[in-house]
């Protein structure tokens, strides 16, 4: 039996072998290519990932390793530093010698004496931007440079001799040259690592008196020298370089400003001298606590700011170090019992003076401060205590980021962090150390992402998102939250608009519109979903954003006119007679709708002098800008549309019925007059109704042009107004997310089985009350999911929002003032960034929330249409 | 209520129609040629220019100003100028005011009142002048044409020999070491062909300046409203015309020679006018590489997710997943196209193979084939999803007919059920594309260029250059727009571009339309 078939024949032929062969070559292909594409989908999210995860990685430092230069113990220097490629070191001696030296060997290189022998008394070195200056026994001051000068030689006479050394050279070798070190570049170039040490000739000065204490700034080609003599004298040297075209030689004008400093002769000299890049504050400060500020408006308007007391505890604690950080904006300062603190000046909210603040208290080390350092690149400082320990702090959000301890816990008397941040170097009893520095991202912890942050010179913590500035010592503002604010506001102001567009106009489709013409309508506006949006922004921005502007009353009146007209039309038609209405119901009566919009729009332009008139204090601009009119006319517009919702409940709840129980022996005629002046009725009570509660609001003191501001988030609902604001995008978006979600609703709304229709219409309800009490109730799922998938489109839609909202990072709900979303930021922003910087993986981490967002969105969304999809199978 | 919801529906209908109506009323009239409009005004001055648009002045009550294309920006700094309607004493249409379209600069519009050309001067009447003008204007024309073809024909093969010949030479140098014998033997045959090189070079650039010397002796002169004299060089026109005295016929040529310019040739005065052939050029080849990519991988997929995949959870899970990829902000796939094919792979591709071009990058920076490769994942889940749903509408007793005949599945894939759905996919496929076409937010992250100096497919081996940044018509909308100094002089363009991208668009919309319907009327007399 087992080898006789159903039928009794055998199959005559085998498979062929090509049969089989296709048969497994495409089943391998198709495998692969498949699940090949599905992987390669899902990288996207794994990728994103990737690139965003190094944010949140922790900051490290290494253990500390001995840098064996010669001669420290003797020669202890005032500054030191290394090259950005750690390759070459310097060091600056008290004497006035400069040395260098190579940093994995220790090998002294080369060492001059700056001043010809002579030794200066006092020495000021800034080593973020390598300058110093060194006062004399005489009473003179010298600035100058000194640091590692790196230069490539290219000169063909340069290399010439080289060419023996040079020629085996593999990229990244090393050599002596000259009196320094050169290393091979992967370009196959010579680059040369040489001492650099010059001082300029001495400043000119009236005083002879030999400097007490002195403090320089180099901005530009202005420098700024501060200098306390021992006659007492507090002088702020402007000098401004000038270059003799002849002879190439730079000579300085120097502009003098005494200041009116006061001695304490009971604490002595001070100890701190600063002064800021523009010559505009100078701040002299007491290792008791007492620091002076003083304001130079001019050379003759100079007065004494404040007086401040850095260390309020006032319990034996002594300040010990107290320094600028990059950018000369915050100081901070370390004393005696561990504490480290960001000061910077800041205006309190209701107060008129600025005033030296302490916006930063960084985690204590415990034992006193013997050094501080700022970073050169990013707002990172690295704070040393007597305990031998090191810690790296990111100020502007109080975090420590890393934490190390010198060899044999000797506490550093000077610390230096690498120009690429990469590497810090410690002066300790035992000579200097070195430690390797891993810390790519120190300012963006999820707290600093998505929470506040006190920023340089603001009134207290807030949410910025402003990433680049004019200078190198910018202190970038990464929060989030203006841009995730901004992506809310796009998408709430545009739902408003559309769902209840998208939806209502479903519904007519699905239930009221005439066959024949359902698929035309439906196919014309799907194709509006196929619209590039940079159609629809470019739009927006140039030609609905001036049109807006010039009839911006007219516009707002149309959101309420429009709608009336169709309510009125509705309750005309009524008048008709029935049997009339029924054959009128296809066609005429849609294009008599369809006639309705123009009508209302009219009507809106008509309206719209009138309503400037009474309500905005006769100019709507004036009135936003809070200089015209009272709160109480906006307030009438806000709460129209919710008071004429209450009252078409109310109606519906109260009225209707007992009209209802009335009219039963009315004729169809009388009803619908009845009905009409049950509009007619409603539509005054609720002009009354909102007027009465706007009356009541600006009684309560709101305006709604800026009065319901909670701290930096402003939720008032109308203020300035911007060319290119909310009500635009909220429009123009209509146009990318009315499509889909009509498109899904109908589908929704048709795929309820037309049994249900026909019971409930057979039961004597009206189409009406079948659509909105059969139909829509059972594809109330389907709806929502449509909803949401149109809340997906809204959230990420970039170009219309990017062309027509303006891009300003504002925390204001105001409808007409421009946002700026996460979207948009990602374009404006990711061509510049640098690669792997922390904005870069910033923007990713936003493009990360996007995808989060709208996956999440859209899964419920399919999860809920599915559900959907099931029911309206089972019914 | 249901007047509402009628209402809603017209709306919506009511703003397709009106949108797509603006941009067409918009588009197809900017070349159209307007007259010029002499005003003279209160204060003694004279202002002549197409007139744009007449407005109300602002909180003025009713008065009304008009907004002038006054041209000239060479002598005035202003492309326009407004006009208040109180002030004008006088308006005429003075029949030889000039309208003059040059190659930077944008129009001039004067009375031609002297012509210079290598046979003399000729002054007096502007008819005269103009005559003259016209009668040397094709012929300039035609050198400056020559000149063009020089400079991209030759004197491109000579830069492109040049770049091939120096990476030649360093990949020698990597390969066996700059010190080494071979590369110094290389670089001395490079001396000697760039020796040859340069010799060639002096011949082609001869050629140019002999030609431009012959163009210099050609200029126009004309008056302008206001009195100044200038000098135009007759090659710089590119097109002038009398607009006061034109019939119908001869602005109808206007229009149309207009339209020819926009679809052929390249923009100049920084992309305001001219026309668009780049961005075209580079939307189609953009689109097509990604359509290359799209259809194998996305009809791969759901071939695989509906007929070989065991139908169970993770299924489920994974279409689910692929069906929220078509929700995925398209911004989202242009960071993911920055960071995964620019940088990452780019890098990858660039130290494998254009060592000896770094650091300048080849494949690391953005251009069409990551463009197109973003796009393509992009699209590739509404690919997926429509090929997956088509597939399914195939009733399954059809492949179970065609087993029953003793088909294997890849024959019944091949023969049955790919014919049947291949409508279904062919509609998703023309909506994908619709949707690439019209994308611009990842564009501008991975190679979209304002203005791209070589088109991505030349004669130059290999021909193909997929590294190649390009010009985009959706991204030219966005730049013109909102990068242009003068959006106001730029609208008429990106209008006119607006309608050409919203055209390709709209077309591939009805193609698929009109397969759906084609589809279901092959699938209704199927079930028959």
């Amino acid at each position: 039996m087992t080898d006789k078939s159903f039928t009794g024949r055998k199959a005559s032929r085998k498979t062929t072998r090509r049969v089989q062969l296709a048969e497994s070559v495409s089943r391998w292909c198709i495998t692969i290519g498949g699940l090949g594409t599905i992987v390669a989908v899902t990288t996207i999210f794994l990728f994103l990932v990737w690139v965003v995860l190094p944010l949140f990685g922790d900051s490290t430092a290494s253990e500390a390793a001995a840098v064996a230069v010669a001669n420290l113990e003797t020669d202890r220097p005032v500054a030191f530093g290394t090259d950005e490629q750690q390759f070459v070191g310097w060091t600056l001696l008290e004497d006035g010698t400069a040395c260098s030296y190579e940093l994995s060997t220790g090998a002294e290189l080369e060492r001059r004496h700056l001043f010809d022998g002579v030794e200066p008394t006092h020495f000021d070195v800034s080593v973020l931007d390598g300058t110093f200056a060194a006062a004399f026994a005489d009473g003179s001051v010298r600035l100058g440079r000194v640091g590692v000068s790196v230069e490539f030689i290219t000169d063909a006479e340069d290399l010439a001799p080289l060419q023996d050394t040079i020629a085996d050279l593999e990229p990244g070798d090393r050599f002596a040259y000259r009196t320094g070190r050169a290393e091979m570049t992967p370009a196959l170039q010579v680059r040369y690592h040489g001492l650099l040490a010059e001082a300029d000739e001495p400043v000119r000065s009236k005083s002879s008196s030999p400097v007490v204490r002195l403090r320089h700034v180099v901005a530009g080609t202005t420098r700024m020298l501060l200098t306390l003599r021992e006659d007492g004298g507090l002088r702020l040297s402007k000098l401004r370089a000038r270059p003799n075209l002849l002879t190439g030689k730079v000579s300085f004008k120097t502009t003098d400003t005494e200041l009116p400093y006061e001695p304490r002769p009971d604490v002595g000299e001070p100890d701190h001298l600063l002064v800021n890049e523009l010559g505009t504050a100078v701040y002299v400060a007491w290792n008791d606590g007492l620091l002076r500020r003083y304001e130079v408006a001019s050379r003759t308007d100079v007065r004494l700011a404040e007086t401040v007391n850095l260390l309020p505890g006032n319990d034996g604690t002594e300040l010990t170090v107290l320094d600028w950080m990059l950018g000369r904006t915050t100081i901070v300062t370390g004393d005696s019992s561990g504490g480290v603190y960001g000061w910077f000046l800041s205006r309190r909210e209701g107060d008129d003076e600025t005033r030296l603040t302490r916006a930063h208290e960084l985690p204590s080390g415990g034992s006193a401060v013997t050094a501080l350092a700022s970073s050169s690149r990013n707002r990172t400082l690295v704070a040393a205590f007597a305990d031998g320990s090191l810690r790296g702090y990111y100020v502007p959000t109080d975090d420590l980021i890393f934490e190390t301890v010198t060899d044999a816990a000797s506490p550093a008397e000077a610390v230096n962090l690498m120009p690429r941040g990469d590497g810090m170097l410690a002066l300790t009893a035992g000579g200097l150390q070195r430690f390797g520095l891993d810390a790519p991202h120190p300012e963006t912890r999820l707290p600093a992402l998505f929470g506040k942050v006190w920023y340089e010179g603001e009134s207290g913590p807030v949410h910025v998102w402003q990433s680049s500035g004019a200078t190198d010592d910018f202190e970038p503002k990464l929060g989030l939250m203006p841009l995730v604010f901004g992506t809310l506001k796009a998408t709430v102001y545009s739902m408003i608009f559309s769902v209840p567009l998208a939806i209502l106009a479903a519904i007519y489709t699905s239930e009221f519109l005439v066959r024949s013409a359902r698929a035309r309508v439906k196919q014309s506006i799907e194709m509006m979903a196929t619209l590039p949006s940079v159609v629809l922004g470019f739009l927006a921005a140039l030609w609905m954003a001036p049109l807006v502007e010039t009839h911006l009353v007219a516009t707002l009146m149309a959101f309420f006119a429009v709608p009336f007209t169709w309510l009125a039309g509705a309750y005309l038609w009524q008048l008709l007679p029935g049997e009339r209405a029924v054959r009128l119901s296809g066609w005429p009566r849609m294009l008599l709708i369809a006639a309705a919009v123009p009508v209302g729009l009219l009507l809106g332009k008509l309206v719209a002098p009138a309503v400037e008139q009474g309500l905005l204090g006769g100019n709507v601009k004036l009135w936003l800008a809070g200089s015209a009119g009272e709160a109480s006319g906006g307030w009438v517009l806000i709460l129209a549309p919710l008071c004429a919702l209450g009252m078409a409940w109310l109606l519906s709840r109260y009225v209707t019925p007992a009209l209802r129980r009335a009219s039963v022996d009315w004729t169809r005629r009388q009803l619908a007059v009845a009905d009409l002046l049950k509009f007619g009725g409603g539509v005054v009570a609720t002009l009354g109704l909102a007027w009465g509660l706007a009356h009541m609001l600006d009684g309560l003191g709101l305006d709604p042009r800026g009065g319901l501001g909670f701290g930096q988030l402003d939720l008032s609902p109308t203020s300035t107004y911007v060319q290119r604001n909310a009500l635009i995008v909220g429009f123009v978006m209509g146009f990318a997310v009315v499509p889909i979600i009509y498109t899904l609703a109908e589908d929704a709304l048709s795929s309820v089985p037309e049994h249900l229709r026909a019971a409930s219409l057979a039961t004597g309800a009206t189409p009406w009350q079948t659509a909105t009490r059969v139909v829509v109730p059972t594809a109330m799922s389907g709806l929502f999911s449509a909803v949401m998938i149109g809340l997906g489109r809204a959230v990420g839609e970039t170009m219309v929002v990017l062309m027509a909202a303006g891009n300003t990072p504002l925390l204001e709900a105001n409808l007409f003032n421009g946002f700026r979303t996460l979207s948009a930021n990602i374009a404006v922003e990711l061509p510049e960034a640098v690669q792997n910087g922390s904005l870069y993986r910033v923007l990713f981490l936003a493009a990360l929330t996007l995808f989060a967002m709208t996956f999440v969105i859209n899964t419920l969304a399919e999860i809920v249409r599915q559900r959907f999809r099931r029911r309206a199978y089972e019914l | 209520m249901t007047w509402l919801t009628g209402g809603a529906l017209s709306v919506a209908v009511f703003m397709i129609v009106g949108l797509i109506s603006l941009v067409v009323a918009m588009g197809t009239t900017t070349f159209w040629p307007v007259p010029l409009v002499h005003l003279e005004l209160q204060d003694g001055d004279a202002l002549m220019g197409e007139l744009t648009r007449v407005e109300e002045i602002p909180d003025s009550g009713g008065a009304l100003r008009r907004l002038m294309r006054s041209a000239n920006f060479d002598l005035t700094d202003e492309h326009f100028e407004w006009a208040d309607e109180s002030d004008i004493v006088a308006e005429t249409h003075p029949d030889w005011a000039i309208l003059v379209e040059r190659l930077d600069w944008g129009r001039f519009y004067g009375t031609p009142t002297r012509f210079e050309h290598p046979g003399g001067v000729v002054e007096g009447t502007p008819e005269t002048v103009w005559a003259a003008f016209q009668a040397a204007h094709g012929e300039v024309r035609d050198r400056w044409h020559e000149r063009r073809a020089i400079e991209r024909g030759p004197i491109g093969d000579f830069n492109a020999e040049g770049e091939a010949l120096r990476l030649e030479l360093r990949t020698e140098g990597l390969d066996h070491g700059f010190r080494s014998a071979p590369y110094r033997e290389a670089e001395q045959r490079f001396q000697a062909a760039e020796e040859a090189r340069t010799r060639r070079y002096d011949t082609l650039r001869a050629g140019i300046d002999e030609l431009d010397a012959l163009n210099d002796e050609y200029t126009l002169e004309l008056t302008t409203a206001d009195g100044e004299q200038a000098g135009i060089q007759v090659a710089e026109i590119v097109r002038a015309f009398a607009p006061n005295q034109l019939s119908l016929l001869d602005k109808l040529g206007v229009y149309l020679s207009r339209w020819w310019e926009f679809l052929t040739d390249e923009p100049r005065f920084a992309n305001q006018e001219g026309g668009v052939f780049p961005a075209i050029f580079g939307t189609v080849m953009m689109t097509l590489i990604m359509t290359v990519f799209v259809v194998p991988f996305g009809v791969l997929a759901a071939l695989y997710l509906r007929e070989y995949a065991k139908q169970g959870l993770l299924v489920s899970i994974v279409r689910v997943a692929v069906n929220n990829l078509a929700g995925v902000p398209s911004i989202v796939f242009g960071v993911f196209g920055l960071g995964f094919f620019c940088y990452f792979t780019g890098t990858w591709i660039d130290e494998m193979f254009f060592a000896a071009k770094l650091p300048s990058p080849t494949f690391r920076t953005g251009g069409i084939l990551w463009a197109s490769l973003t796009l393509a994942l992009l699209t590739l889940p509404v690919v997926i999803v429509a090929t997956e749903e088509a597939l399914a509408a195939v009733p399954n007793s059809m492949r179970e007919g065609s087993y029953a005949c003793g088909a294997s599945k890849w024959q019944t894939i091949r023969r049955i059920v790919l014919p049947r759905a291949l409508p279904g996919i062919m509609t998703g496929l023309v909506l994908a594309i619709a949707r690439g076409a019209g994308e611009v937010a990842p564009l501008m992250l991975v190679g979209a260029l304002k203005l791209a100096p070589e088109l991505p497919l030349d004669m130059h081996a290999p021909f193909v250059h997929l590294e190649r940044s390009f010009m985009h018509l959706g991204y030219h909308i966005y730049d013109l727009g909102f990068h242009s100094q003068n959006s106001e002089a730029a609208k008429p363009m990106v209008f006119t571009t607006t309608l050409l991208l919203i055209g390709i668009v709209v077309a591939l919309d009805i193609a698929a339309i009109s397969i759906r319907s084609r589809l279901r009327r092959r699938y209704v007399t199927g079930r028959i």
